[in-house]
């Protein structure tokens, strides 16, 4: 073919504009290698151990006991047992009366305070900024002082005591109270992820809506309810999966601020499994609860992911 | 009620309002800076204290013994000067386990976003919920086997090991947000580069990437905080050797009598970068959080 | 039935950007009045200080007797059509044209008749029950004018309502428009950018540029008599042309040259005062003769011929200066040929360079 080169393409090529300038092979190449080490990292380091954890599930192994034995399968006796124990369920109620509240409070709350923070005025950049620092802290050191506010003699009691007279509040200690006590450590700490996301929904309403809906004399209400509301319901959707995928899961903050107690007052799910797997070290019957939950929060997730979706079919 | 009136008693309302959520918000991590500079008998005292130099006097001594360590043992339950330097240990492992897994993650997330938001994958809706689903485990139950395949692969109290975990923690929802952003730049732009005569990673390279960059940004702060505070995995994995800076702290309230005062001047000090970082970025996260959710 | 007037009215934005100054407008009642100009003009803020969307940083606005600078914009019995229709997302189009009534205490059923009233009006009887994000936008933008019927203000405001549509659609809506606003007999206060809209939808024009009101006048004296420079470019197409020139006497020369023409003794007078002008002719008042022909007022060499079929525009270079002009079809000249150009004396606008003013 032609000699004539330009930037190290042959002359035929480009003097044909409608030939692809991108070939299909080199393509497939760059798609691969973009997509294989994410994979490879995603299924050896989650796949990998998922399946590991479900074959010991049907053992009695324990890592302690037996570390250089070969596991004993025992089928889904770990399964039965817990099932049929009345303890895990009340850790996943425990756990419910956790995720709960907490999800609807930071909702409630998030969303207020962006509709609040949804105008302009002198600081707001600041304050938004500062109102994001509680999220954006260790969960251990939150939950660390936390614990050191709500001590016996700290400084909430302080409060409690000399303004308005009353014993001082067992936060932690009380098996009533502790339970409220989780609850309010998480709603300070993640309000501001709703918050966040509420707002960036919020800005993203057309400010014409609110105007003709002024010209029509709407009340406040209507405008909440058929404005706003439905224009920002999918994004706040989302954040409420997210949360709840998070506040299931919650482990850290739980064990450093109360462990389980009083007693097993406060003691979820994940805070049982891990006394199970490193407490206990009963390996075998760990990886079956660990499995259990699992089931619960796919489930639960594929619940709101269709909710999502038939809302976002209305539109 | 003249207009003028409603409005000042809506300016007020508007200000206590957020004053009440300010001062809810603000009050422990105010309380834990000045902590931070209060002595140990101060800051165990009944009486809560609040501003320095009128109500207590303020000192540097936990700031100096967390960063420079030094001979201070004359304080009981405290720990060895030896060890009153690990703080500053952890915290440069801190910063090279946290920023080696987050440009990773951003780095290897970003590419496998555009892979699978430009070329036809299959499955691509169930490959994207499999990337989802990863989230959703509970990390305990991803503990054990994890910790087993650490210990049997050798990767146990080593810089690689917690670096490619925190990665693949981090790479869902960077492959999400990137995904999201990606779908919404037009896929002129790379065609008519191309046309020009670039080949494909050179388009990506001097086009999409740089348009890509505060989408990163947005990214990166979330997957930094993420891999900075994390506490159960690597404390539980990396006990003698490339530990991080929040196994630490917790180790601090162990040892006896708690040192507050300590673990307030740790933990002021470890949440700094975070803040500059996310201060330096804010403008990026508003938009950051709406690419990937809501695609209409 | 109302008039709206605008007295003295400026808005400032953050203190240094001043988008409207010193406004004095007054529309009559019942008249249909096209406030026009390029973006950035006012138009736009000055139609949302009527409407109480925005507050007048001085002066006041009249609607009817009433003076409205506090009034809520739901107070003021106005209707506003917004450029992108602000039609509630999540109700029916039967629900979003029927809201406005009901802060008004009316019977559900008449409610109901005057909601379909102006659904028949506008022929929008088949989707009452559909949702708006599903209509097209020609319909959608119906809707939105069936909300601003049915509540039977006194004025009509609206904002680009028309830009958002396909030219086809545009030059149907112009038509029914205008029908409408005949029929009701609201006063309408309208803004655009189009000037085809402007001159064949209003009674009057105020056309606008910079915050500052050029000119208001019926489309026709616009078009034949503009007082200002800017208000003579922006109305016409192809736009009016304009050289700059210095007069000697009754002589125009043009700044670089190459043009000429005398104009009649009685200019003189005027020009001694104002000798920097810019010489305005629009394409149409400009006759094409052969070179050689007598009577021309200059020459040019054509360079480019656009046969539009119903007349031909033309662009003929005279000197560095470029002329549009405007023939019948059956005259035919070549790219390179030489012509001469005959102005139309009557037609010769005549501006002072410096103020823009009409001479």
């Amino acid at each position: 073919m032609a000699d004539s080169q330009v930037a190290g393409r042959s002359i035929t090529e480009l003097k044909d504009p409608l030939r692809p300038r991108f070939s299909w092979f080199t393509d497939r190449w760059i798609a691969i290698s973009f997509l294989t080490p994410t994979m490879a990292l995603l299924v050896f380091i989650t796949v990998f151990p998922l399946v590991w954890s479900l074959y010991l599930s049907f053992t009695d192994w324990s890592v302690i006991r037996d570390a250089n034995t070969a596991p004993t399968w025992i089928g889904t006796q770990n399964y039965a047992d817990l099932l049929m124990n009345r303890r895990t369920w009340e850790r996943f109620v425990v756990t419910g009366q956790f995720v709960v509240p907490s999800v609807t409070i930071e909702l409630v709350l998030g969303f207020g305070i962006a509709m609040l923070l949804n105008r302009k005025f002198n600081g707001r950049g600041v304050i938004m900024t500062m109102l994001l620092i509680p999220m954006m802290l260790s969960p251990i050191v939150v939950a660390l002082f936390w614990r050191f506010m709500m001590q016996g003699e700290g400084v909430l009691n302080y409060y409690v005591v000399n303004l308005f007279g009353s014993d001082p509040v067992l936060w932690l200690t009380d098996r009533w109270v502790a339970p409220w006590s989780l609850v309010l450590v998480d709603v300070w700490m993640w309000t501001p992820f709703m918050m966040l996301i509420s707002l960036a929904g919020l800005s993203a309403v057309p400010k014409y809506l609110y105007e003709a809906a002024a010209v029509d004399r709407a009340s406040g209400w209507f405008r909440f309810r058929h404005i706003t509301l439905p224009m920002v319901a999918p994004l706040l959707l989302i954040a409420v999966i997210f949360r709840t995928m998070d506040a299931y899961k919650l482990f850290d903050q739980a064990l450093v601020l109360t462990g389980g107690g009083p007693g097993r007052f406060t003691q979820t799910a994940s805070l049982y499994l891990y006394d199970l797997a490193f407490g206990q070290f009963r390996t075998g019957e760990a990886s079956a609860l660990g499995y259990i939950m699992l089931i619960v929060i796919i489930a639960l997730a594929n619940l709101f992911i269709r909710a999502l979706n038939s809302i976002k079919a209305t539109e | 009620m003249t207009a003028q009136r409603q409005t000042l008693i809506q300016k007020i309302g508007f200000w206590f309002t957020l004053g009440l959520v300010i001062f809810f918000f603000m009050f422990p991590l105010y309380w834990i800076f000045v902590s931070s500079i209060k002595t140990r008998a101060e800051v165990i005292s009944r009486v809560p204290t609040y501003i320095p130099f009128v109500q207590f006097q303020p000192t540097l001594d936990n700031y100096s013994a967390i960063l420079v360590g030094g001979a201070r043992e004359s304080e009981t339950g405290v720990r060895t000067s030896a060890d009153l330097s690990e703080f500053r240990n952890r915290l440069v492992n801190s910063v090279i386990i946290a920023g080696a897994s987050t440009a990773l993650a951003v780095s290897l997330g970003t590419l496998t976003a555009y892979a699978i938001s430009r070329f036809r994958i299959p499955a691509e809706s169930d490959l994207m919920f499999f990337i989802l689903s990863t989230r959703m485990l509970p990390p305990v139950v991803v503990l054990i086997p994890i910790f087993l395949l650490f210990s049997n692969l050798q990767l146990r109290d080593s810089y690689f090991g917690i670096v490619m975990l925190y990665t693949t923690v981090n790479l869902p929802f960077v492959v999400w947000m990137m995904k999201g952003f990606f779908d919404e730049i037009p896929v002129e732009y790379e065609e008519a580069a191309m046309i020009d005569g670039y080949s494909r990673l050179e388009a990506i390279w001097k086009i999409v990437i740089p348009e890509a960059i505060p989408a990163m940004a947005a990214t990166a702060v979330f997957s930094a905080i993420v891999a900075w505070n994390e506490f159960v995995f690597v404390n539980l994995l990396n006990r003698t050797n490339a530990n991080t800076v929040p196994p630490y702290l917790n180790s601090i309230i162990g040892v006896g009598a708690v040192e507050w005062g300590r673990l307030a001047a740790g933990s002021v000090v470890f949440v700094i970068p975070i803040v500059i970082f996310t201060f330096l970025v804010r403008n990026y996260l508003l938009r950051g959080v709406t690419f990937g959710a809501v695609r209409r | 039935m109302a008039e709206v007037r605008l007295k003295n009215v400026t808005k400032r934005f953050g203190g240094a950007v001043v988008a409207v100054s010193e406004l004095n407008l007054d529309i009559a009642d019942g008249e249909f009045l096209v406030l026009l100009g390029p973006s950035g003009c006012g138009k736009t803020t000055t139609l949302r200080m009527v409407a109480g969307l925005e507050r007048a940083t001085t002066g006041e606005i009249f609607i009817g007797e009433r003076s409205v600078n506090d009034l809520e914009p739901g107070d003021r019995d106005i209707a506003f059509v917004f450029q992108f229709y602000a039609l509630y997302p999540h109700l029916t189009v039967w629900d979003n044209i029927s809201f406005p009534l009901r802060a008004q205490n009316l019977s559900s059923s008449e409610v109901a008749q005057r909601v379909q009233q102006v659904a028949k009006q506008l022929r929008i009887e088949h989707i009452l029950k559909r949702r708006p994000n599903h209509l097209p936008s020609g319909e959608q933008q119906r809707v939105a004018l069936g909300r601003a019927m049915v509540r039977q203000p006194q004025v009509f405001l609206m904002d680009e309502p028309l830009t958002n549509l396909d030219a086809s659609l545009r030059a149907d809506m112009r038509v029914e428009l205008k029908h409408l606003q005949q029929e009701l007999g609201t006063t309408m206060l309208y803004v655009t950018h189009d000037q085809i809209e402007a001159m064949s939808m209003s009674h009057r024009i105020a056309v606008m540029h910079l915050g500052v009101l050029q000119q208001v006048d019926t489309p026709l004296d616009i078009y034949n008599n503009p007082r200002t420079l800017f208000v003579a470019k922006f109305i016409g197409s192809p736009p009016m042309n304009t050289l700059d020139c210095h007069a000697e006497g009754n002589r125009l020369r043009g700044l670089t040259g190459d043009f000429e023409v005398t104009l009649s003794a009685e200019y003189a007078h005027w020009l001694r005062n104002t000798p920097e002008v810019v010489f305005g002719i629009r394409a149409e008042d400009i006759r094409l003769l052969d070179a050689g022909a007598a009577d021309v007022d200059t020459q040019g060499v054509v360079t480019v011929r656009e046969p539009l079929g119903d007349e031909t525009v033309y662009r003929v270079d005279v000197g560095e200066h470029h002329l549009m002009v405007k023939t019948s079809p059956r005259q035919v000249f070549r790219a390179g040929e030489n012509v001469g150009l005959a102005f139309n004396h009557e037609r010769i606008h005549l501006f002072d360079r410096a103020t823009g003013q009409v001479v």
